[in-house]
């Protein structure tokens, strides 16, 4: 249980789920989160689980759908513009209030773009392309072992919240192999009893949909809704600090980009300067509370992303209005590496500001 | 201290066998280890490489500009990274398909027909082995109980390739 294996971040998230019970998945093939699918289509099978290979995205994620009505942990997995096609579903999900899983290893956009790494799809996964009222919860992971950990909790607080949950993974992680260790599933397992669809024998019957022609009932569910969303925002907020106490400039990150900023941070500090990284691991709820009192002390921010500023409208609005918000990002192509970071930082400092590299 | 590396060849030279075996290695001596496959839509033939970070660290330079050690099985990929090596750093070549020639004067290289040695031994495929000792003796502290672990648990499909892989890989250890 405790020995290490060298495993790539999409290996890891199959294992993982597989681990805390899924037994339900759909999905549909596509680069860089295939070895997801690929790995459960052998293992489902020896373990006589439901594994379909769908014969689109929409098909998959609607499967999925409606196997989590049953009270399957179900987990569908894609990337970015099929994740598009998938918005609708999710909206439905959130309306349904169904526990769905769905993996978004992260590949360029916007449109069909290409296979390399981006972190362009922050904005689809946190604000959503579906209708209404309605929030996806997001977990960002940065290393392997998290792409693990983290497949645990985004299946929990499925569970927990009944509504959909995303684990946005950048494709550098998909595809990269590190030293893990494969833990038991550290959650609860979560009555569903009370509202699945197993059959009406001995209990009154059960409905599970989204229309509502009723106006005040309508209005009576969203409201309960978005109770469960201000619950989340209050629960469950989760970050990571490196040297943020005291720094007199901080890195915001995300995903694997925060490692890097780390780096960035450590090649500062050689220098004396007081180098911070925040990472949110929920990208929502957003930790916009302690990054507003970190900015009391802070005066200079530094927002990293491999996009064209997306999670920087969040650290703009944490951020109190007395510090200096820089962005440094490119959109797709080779990932940003530590010394390109370190030459944009020292241009700022110099005086010349780019808004991206 | 983190160091780095570059394996490349071409599909079928078992660039990817030798990075995860020396990947595993690293993790078996309990340090951090990222490891990055990169390869064309072609297998076999067409252009394979790897890249491996190692440290007592957490590694966080995920992506590298140079690294310290390549090791080039064919002349490809000689040709590809001999600019990603570090002042300094080493270039490891097979030169059983690649020219003894040496654009830089600011990096060590050591130019081995690795493919004419496994072919003496009997298995050109083993091609591979060899440079992973050669890189190993460089390197120096690889424990032997390590490497074979790391390859049972690469080659664990193909159990009968373990020792005869082994074996290249001691030969290529005691080559230099």
């Amino acid at each position: 249980m405790s020995e290490k294996v060298l495993l790539k971040g999409n290996i890891a998230i199959a294992k993982a789920a597989l681990n805390c019970g899924c037994s339900c998945y759909f999905g549909y093939p596509i680069t860089p989160q295939t070895e997801i699918g690929e790995y459960l289509s052998a293992k489902m099978q020896e373990k006589k689980l439901a594994y379909v290979c769908a014969e689109s995205e929409v098909a998959a994620i609607n499967m999925a759908l409606g196997a989590s009505s049953t009270g399957a942990k179900v987990m569908t997995s894609s990337s970015s513009c099929a994740v598009a096609l998938m918005q609708e579903a999710l909206s439905y999900a959130a309306s349904d209030e169904l526990p769905i899983v769905l993996v978004n290893v992260m590949r360029a956009g916007p449109g069909q773009g290409y296979i390399f790494p981006s972190q362009g799809d922050y904005n689809q996964a946190t604000v959503g392309g579906g209708n209404g009222d309605y929030k996806t919860i997001v977990l960002s992971p940065s290393s392997v072992q998290e792409c693990a950990d983290m497949t645990y909790k985004v299946f929990y607080l499925a569970q927990k919240y009944r509504n959909p949950v995303i684990l946005l993974v950048d494709g550098l992680l998909g595809q990269m192999a590190e030293p893990i260790t494969i833990k038991d599933n550290p959650y609860p397992n979560i009555d569903n009893s009370s509202w699945i669809l197993n059959g009406a024998k001995n209990r009154a019957s059960r409905k599970i949909h989204s229309l509502e022609p009723n106006p005040s009932i309508l209005e009576e569910r969203t409201l309960k809704l978005h109770q469960k969303y201000l619950e989340i925002e209050k629960n469950e907020v989760d970050w990571e600090e490196y040297n943020c106490e005291n720094a007199d400039y901080i890195i915001t990150a995300f995903g694997s980009m925060a490692r890097i900023a780390k780096s960035v941070a450590d090649y500062y500090k050689t220098k004396g300067l007081n180098f911070g990284v925040f990472r949110p691991k929920t990208l929502y709820p957003f930790p916009y509370d302690r990054l507003r009192e970190l900015s009391k002390k802070t005066k200079i921010f530094f927002d990293v992303e491999m996009n064209l500023g997306q999670m920087h409208k969040d650290v703009c609005q944490a951020v109190s209005q007395n510090s200096q918000i820089f962005f440094i990002g490119k959109p797709a192509g080779e990932w940003l590496k530590q010394d390109e970071i370190i030459k944009a930082i020292d241009n700022i400092f110099e005086g010349q500001y780019a808004t991206s590299i | 201290m983190i160091k780095n590396f570059i394996i490349s060849g071409s599909g079928g030279q078992g660039v990817l066998s030798i990075g995860s075996i020396l990947a595993n290695i690293f993790m078996l001596d309990d340090l951090f280890v990222t490891y990055c496959t990169c390869y064309g839509a072609e297998m076999r033939g067409g252009a394979v490489n790897c890249e491996i970070n190692m440290s007592d660290k957490e590694i966080n330079t995920l992506q590298n500009e140079k690294v310290d050690f390549v090791i080039a099985l064919n002349q490809a990929s000689f040709d590809k990274f001999i600019s990603k090596v570090k002042e300094n750093g080493t270039m490891i070549v097979n030169s059983s398909l690649a020219k003894i020639v040496k654009p830089r004067d600011d990096i060590k290289y050591i130019f081995i027909p690795f493919s004419e040695e496994a072919t003496k031994l009997g298995d050109i495929r083993m091609t591979n082995s060899i440079a992973l000792g050669v890189l190993s003796k460089i390197l120096g502290n690889f424990k032997l109980e390590n490497v074979k672990k790391g390859y049972e648990k690469v080659l664990s499909s193909k159990t009968e390739l373990i020792q005869k892989n082994i074996d290249a890989y001691l030969l290529g250890h005691n080559l230099k």
